[in-house]
């Protein structure tokens, strides 16, 4: 593989951003993703292989590293971090078509629930994993899910909550998106919620980890 | 009634960066540097926040239904299910209480959040967290002395929404207490502004006991605070 789509792949990997970010302390001063994701494309690397070659692995690996419990949030913050600004190179191929993504999954924290932590690592673990990802946000009302689902036909669906009381609110959703779009795959997380939640109120899947989340997408896809 | 209000400055709750790493999963010395270095910096910044409060009220007019596991208080019933109902049954009296970090914690977690420091923000949100479980257990010391001259001991305190007691009781506990107590509301969905405030009963008597260790009866298997506590 190309000697920068390693490197990209590293500083991904390794939360780091770009060049005057301090973290990781031994990579002090050098190229990060931000630099290094550009150097790539005025070198007539590919967007696609970019994305295919370095950031999706890196990111399945930070995934991967997070289900084990070898790194924790703010490492992977870091490496979300860094492939963001990787993909800012990136958006100008997706916008002009050139560089296709996955699908797309919209995400949003259920109503009445203001907590957006969790759901923004699944959010940006899913676009690490080369989805394009539409956030509603956090307190989003059933009717703001549905609106989203009909002008992105086809688009996975992830709702999130932290409360027992907001959860069934979740319920609410998957009823409301049921009942127009009943073959839309719908995914569940958040600390209270369980795979038993998850078929009681008809949803097609949880993970307790964001990576878990990103494989079952790849599985719809591959 | 009985009521007590305490009002803390964030050194006085003692928190720590090992304590923070801990919330966030590290085992003491593996996090990097970088890190706890943002978590000295962040706590040193939170030391100008203000309005950390917590504040019991004492029903002494209490009422259990073993039956029904439910504890009745000004004409209000509880369906405090198994878990608490089992901890609290003995109880003479019960203490209300709430606890906040205060807005202003929440505030800059998510300015943080909002300016891509996402880092920082995460970090803010912890802290908080911390916050507010340090000044309640300030608050539970406080009550437990206050106790000891009549000789009654004090449970733990058990909240709504955990060990199977339906956080939707949330309403009813706030029905209990003033208006804006402890500067604390409650929105519909029972969700306490500023966020970073719990709320709960601790149980107050002769024959109610502590236990240092209770993660174990709750079911939230994937709680970071069970993790830590087995840890300690």
């Amino acid at each position: 593989m190309n000697e920068v789509l390693i490197k990209l792949s590293r500083c991904v990997e390794l939360g780091k951003i770009d060049k005057v970010s301090p973290y990781p302390p031994d990579m002090k001063g050098q190229d990060g993703a931000d630099e290094l994701a550009k150097y790539a494309l005025d070198n007539g690397v590919k967007p696609d292989e970019i994305l295919e070659d370095a950031l999706i692995p890196a990111m399945a690996s930070v995934g991967n590293r997070f289900s084990r419990k070898e790194i924790y949030v703010p490492q992977m913050l870091m490496a979300a971090k860094a492939m963001n600004s990787a993909m800012k190179h990136l958006k100008p191929f997706f916008l002009s078509g050139e560089t296709k993504r996955k699908g797309k999954f919209i995400i949003g924290t259920v109503a009445g629930d203001l907590h957006d932590i969790g759901k923004n690592l699944v959010a940006m673990m899913i676009e690490g994993g080369g989805w394009e990802v539409i956030d509603l946000g956090v307190d989003v009302s059933s009717e703001k899910f549905l609106k989203a689902v009909e002008e992105n036909p086809g688009a996975v669906i992830g709702l999130s909550a932290l409360l027992t009381t907001t959860m069934e609110n979740m319920k609410k959703t998957v009823s409301a998106i049921r009942e127009k779009h009943s073959g839309s795959k719908i995914l569940v997380g958040g600390a209270p919620v369980t795979m038993d939640y998850c078929q009681k109120i008809g949803a097609d899947f949880y993970s307790p980890d964001p990576q878990g989340a990103v494989n079952y997408l790849n599985e719809l896809v591959n | 009634m009985t009521h007590a209000a305490f009002r803390f400055d964030l050194n006085e709750l003692n928190l720590d960066t090992i304590q923070i790493e801990s919330v966030m999963g590290y085992k003491q010395g593996e996090s990097q540097e970088t890190i706890s270095e943002l978590i000295r910096e962040i706590l040193k910044e939170s030391e100008t926040i203000g309005n950390i409060k917590a504040e019991y009220v004492i029903f002494d007019n209490v009422r259990f239904n073993d039956a029904e596991k439910t504890v009745e208080i000004n004409n209000l019933v509880f369906s405090l299910r198994k878990i608490v109902y089992g901890q609290i049954k003995k109880a003479e009296s019960i203490a209300v209480f709430l606890g906040t970090a205060g807005k202003e914690i929440g505030i800059r977690s998510r300015k943080a959040m909002k300016d891509g420091d996402l880092i920082k923000g995460y970090i803010y949100d912890v802290i908080g967290s911390e916050i507010v479980e340090a000044a309640v257990d300030r608050m539970q010391d406080e009550l437990e002395k206050a106790m000891l001259s009549s000789s009654k001991r004090i449970t733990n305190r058990y909240s709504p929404g955990y060990c199977d007691w339906d956080v939707i009781e949330q309403h009813k506990l706030f029905r209990l207490i003033p208006d804006n107590f402890c500067g604390i509301k409650l929105n519909e969905s029972a969700l306490m502004d500023p966020v970073k405030s719990v709320s709960g009963f601790i149980g107050i008597g002769k024959n109610v006991k502590h236990n240092p260790y209770t993660c174990n009866l709750c079911d939230m298997k994937d709680c970071i605070y069970r993790k830590v506590r087995a840890r300690k």
